[in-house]
């Protein structure tokens, strides 16, 4: 399909077709404006330390092969696509957390990088309203019952990842809809089941690429995978790279699903390494096909795909940009921003590191 | 605008974009509660240090140095809200005063509330007002930066050392002669040292008639309509120019005081009787060759006559300055640099002489790269024994490095113009009335025409002042080669 456009063109963007609900950004306004609304004039407490919070679960012992399957540039045009997303606390309320989300995806097209990036959006969550934010937004988007519902509400602490979460996958679902015959990157693994990743929605986000004979590709920058006792990222062959180096043996509990295949790669010079989930669905050979089309039509530095590391830049919050919103929020919410004394620091002194780092 | 932070006398406030301050306004920062407020100067905007603004810059040139291209979908618009973070502005002002009770004081040494204070432009009418800028005499010296007038106090220039300096072609010589007319104007006294002959047709408009000031500007062209005979000599000032101007050694200085007296005692001294004593005086081979090769120099310099009646106009004109105002131009525009240094001893002795026996008020003098005919010895006799006779100095100069430190440190008034030299710079700002912060930050970015005005002009607040245009042939212009094509 060599000189086919994968992306058909709309005005704005290639957002997903009619059987995709494609009101969640506007769902995400809503429920935006309609915290905040709430929170309006409250004094909110300043985040004393910003973090941003990724999600990784991986229990299981594994086989890793140690003959590499060594893997050859394919220049054939393909286009490459990425999502990341971001979550930020940015303060506190007398009765809640003000957090913010931002999401990002990236192409490779033409030899260019074009993003489109959506947010930030900012949400007053409190213990009240956290339900029903969540359940709103993922109703509006899942539209299906899925095995959400059998977990319990996130609490306030876990609210920022798991909105960014809901953002992640409504932007992989538009691309996996949108793109065809193209390599779509994921930031994180395959691993389904947790609150975050709802085995039946990936499940439909991989069919759905494979409809479109797209290939999902997800890097995870942390892996807690062992061989041996070392990291596998840490096993570096003598071997030149670029090389996959395939595991076998995973096994997992209910309700914990590998929908990938999981491998180490090397891609670059250099000692990195990253675990690389393919889509299980796709043959053998397909798979180590997507990873040479990715070595011949992205940039790779450090073993790591430009599209993804651009996704991620993208949707990251610089510390600008959180005053920027604790500047909106101050001046469109009124709310008064307080800072509350941190108890280490009030306590201990110069041996209280910080409430984040007690 | 907000209070960040204060050290010494350096305070720092962050303004945002919607807030439109420039180098050199002035700020008032009040604090209600404590009944007081500071007034403080700009002397330098930087960006605010905000955190994350070199992710941000990076992040939005990731593709190999140009921009990615995309959209963003900022439903709640926080972007006008990053860029106005990303465009704070951090301002670093010098205190210069403390306002209490409507009266100034040039204290900084209390604190404003950094929440409470509240920080406005203070507009300079106000601070003129204030600080009582202009005064009994007032000149109006051009406009402010905020289009105000800029008026200062004749009596503030009066028995004071001044200095105006800057870079070639921005506009000095136009603010000396602005200032000279309106002393004029007073009925002061000016005399010029006119090196390029740019003051000769102040009495003209620009389109060539005659103007106010016509009647009231003397020009004296050495060796022309100015001349002096011996007899209106003392020797002294005739021993100054042999040693300093022609550099004669000690023992014919010692010879030639003889002859001189010789010569008046038989009341017989002119030039013709000062050639004949010398062909005839008892004395040296050596010593008579030194002594005429010194008269031969004064006769060819032309200024020294023997015809009385040719020698009375510099008189003639300090006197009518005396009664109506007036300037005396001493034209040194073709003149050698030894006969320009007779010309410079002879009339600062002379005017020393007629201001110790009151025949003179006070003059105020303009001189003009003084470093081309003033003796090295003559500086420090100018700033210090000569005022306390009534000669007050302007130095004019684009080379601010020829006026020696200590003019510079007893210089009561600067009016600086642009310099982009940073050497230039260090010269001036060590001026004793003068911080070298605010000198090497504002003059540097002075645009022509505008100059810094320091001192007690302006008591002591800098102030940039744009120089008001005047009606008069100035004669400044550099002559061109190309200027038809120009």
């Amino acid at each position: 399909m060599i000189e086919q456009y994968t992306i058909a063109t709309t005005p704005k963007y290639n957002f997903p077709q009619p059987t995709t609900n494609t009101t969640l950004p506007q769902r995400l306004i809503e429920q935006s404006i309609h915290s905040l609304k709430h929170a309006q004039n409250q004094p909110f407490q300043l985040n004393q330390q910003i973090f941003q919070q990724t999600n990784n679960i991986e229990t299981q012992a594994l086989q890793l092969k140690l003959q590499p399957i060594p893997l050859q540039s394919k220049h054939e045009e393909t286009i490459v696509a990425a999502v990341d997303t971001s979550s930020m606390k940015i303060g506190e309320t007398a009765t809640g957390t003000l957090i913010a989300v931002r999401g990002a995806n990236v192409w490779k097209q033409n030899r260019n990088y074009r993003y489109i990036r959506l947010g930030p959006f900012i949400f007053h969550i409190t213990e009240e309203n956290k339900k029903e934010v969540y359940n709103t937004l993922q109703t509006a988007y899942f539209n299906t019952q899925h095995e959400h519902n059998h977990h319990s509400p996130p609490n306030l602490q876990q609210m920022p990842t798991r909105i960014a979460s809901l953002l992640e996958r409504w932007l992989q679902t538009t691309l996996t809809k949108t793109i065809n015959n193209g390599l779509i990157l994921f930031d994180g693994s395959l691993t389904t089941g947790t609150a975050d990743t709802p085995t039946s929605l990936m499940k439909e986000i991989l069919e759905a690429a494979r409809k479109r004979r797209n290939i999902v590709l997800a890097f995870s920058k942390m892996t807690n995978l062992r061989f041996n006792g070392h990291l596998i990222t840490d096993i570096l062959l003598e071997h030149k790279p670029p090389y996959l180096l395939e595991t076998v043996g995973l096994k997992t509990k209910p309700p914990i699903v590998l929908l990938g295949d999981i491998y180490v790669a090397r891609l670059t010079k250099g000692n990195y390494a990253f675990r690389l989930d393919i889509d299980k669905q796709v043959t053998p050979e397909q798979k180590i096909e997507a990873v040479e089309k990715l070595l011949g039509n992205d940039l790779l530095s450090q073993s790591y795909p430009e599209t993804l590391r651009l996704a991620h830049i993208l949707c990251t919050f610089t510390a600008n940009e959180v005053i920027a919103m604790q500047h909106f929020t101050a001046q469109a919410y009124k709310l008064k921003i307080i800072n509350r004394p941190d108890m280490h620091r009030l306590l201990f002194g110069p041996f209280g590191k910080g409430e984040n780092n007690a | 605008m907000k209070l960040y932070k204060k050290e010494g006398n350096i305070i720092q406030i962050l303004s945002f974009p919607n807030e439109t301050v420039e180098k050199g306004d002035y700020l008032l920062i009040e604090d209600a509660d404590a009944g007081k407020a500071l007034i403080a100067q700009v002397i330098d905007v930087q960006f605010a240090s905000i955190p994350g603004i070199l992710e941000e810059l990076l992040r939005s040139l990731p593709d190999g140095g140009e921009l990615i291209q995309g959209e963003d979908f900022d439903p709640l618009e926080i972007a006008p809200h990053i860029t106005y973070i990303q465009d704070a502005s951090l301002l670093i002002c010098k205190i210069r005063a403390t306002v209490e009770n409507e009266s100034l004081s040039p204290s900084s040494s209390w604190l404003p509330s950094r929440s409470q204070s509240t920080i406005k432009k203070l507009p300079i009418p106000t601070l003129i007002k204030l600080a009582k800028i202009d005064g009994k005499l007032p000149i109006i010296l051009g406009g402010t930066k905020d289009s105000s007038l800029l008026t200062i106090d004749a009596l503030s220039l009066d028995g004071r050392l001044n200095i105006i300096t800057g870079k070639k072609e921005t506009g000095k010589s136009h603010l000396s002669k602005l200032l000279m007319l309106n002393l004029i104007g007073y009925k002061a006294t000016v005399v010029v040292f006119d090196l390029n002959g740019e003051y000769l047709s102040l009495g003209m408009t620009t389109d060539g008639k005659r103007n106010a000031y016509h009647d009231k500007i003397h020009v004296l062209t050495p060796s022309q309509n100015f001349k002096v005979a011996l007899k209106q000599l003392n020797l002294h000032v005739l021993l100054e120019i042999l040693i300093h101007a022609l550099h004669l050694p000690g023992t014919s200085a010692r010879e030639f005081r003889r002859i001189w007296q010789s010569l008046k005692e038989r009341d017989m001294l002119n030039m013709h009787e000062l050639g004949e004593a010398i062909r005839n005086w008892h004395c040296n081979q050596h010593v008579r060759d030194a002594l005429f090769s010194r008269y031969y120099a004064l006769v060819n310099s032309c200024f020294f006559t023997d015809n009385i009646a040719e020698a009375t106009f510099l008189e003639e004109c300090v006197f009518k300055a005396k009664e109506h105002g007036g300037a005396i131009i001493i034209n040194l525009r073709n003149t050698s640099p030894i006969d320009r240094q007779i010309v410079v001893e002879y009339l600062l002795a002379k005017f020393v002489e007629l201001l110790t026996s009151s025949r003179l008020k006070a003059i105020f003098l303009f001189a003009e790269e003084a470093h081309l005919y003033l003796r090295e010895t003559y500086w420090d006799d100018i700033v210090t024994r000569m005022r306390h006779f009534g000669i007050f100095t302007t130095f004019i100069t684009n080379q601010p490095d020829t006026v020696r430190e200590n003019i510079y440190r007893q210089a009561d008034n600067i009016f600086l113009f642009n310099f982009t030299n940073e050497h230039d710079l260090e010269v001036v700002s060590r001026a004793a009335r003068v911080d070298a912060e605010t000198v090497k930050s504002i003059a540097r970015d002075l645009p022509p025409h505008y100059c810094l005005g320091l001192g007690r002009v302006v008591k002591d607040f800098p102030m940039v002042i744009k120089v008001k245009a005047l009606d008069v042939k100035t004669m400044g212009e550099t002559r061109l080669f190309f200027k038809d094509t120009n």
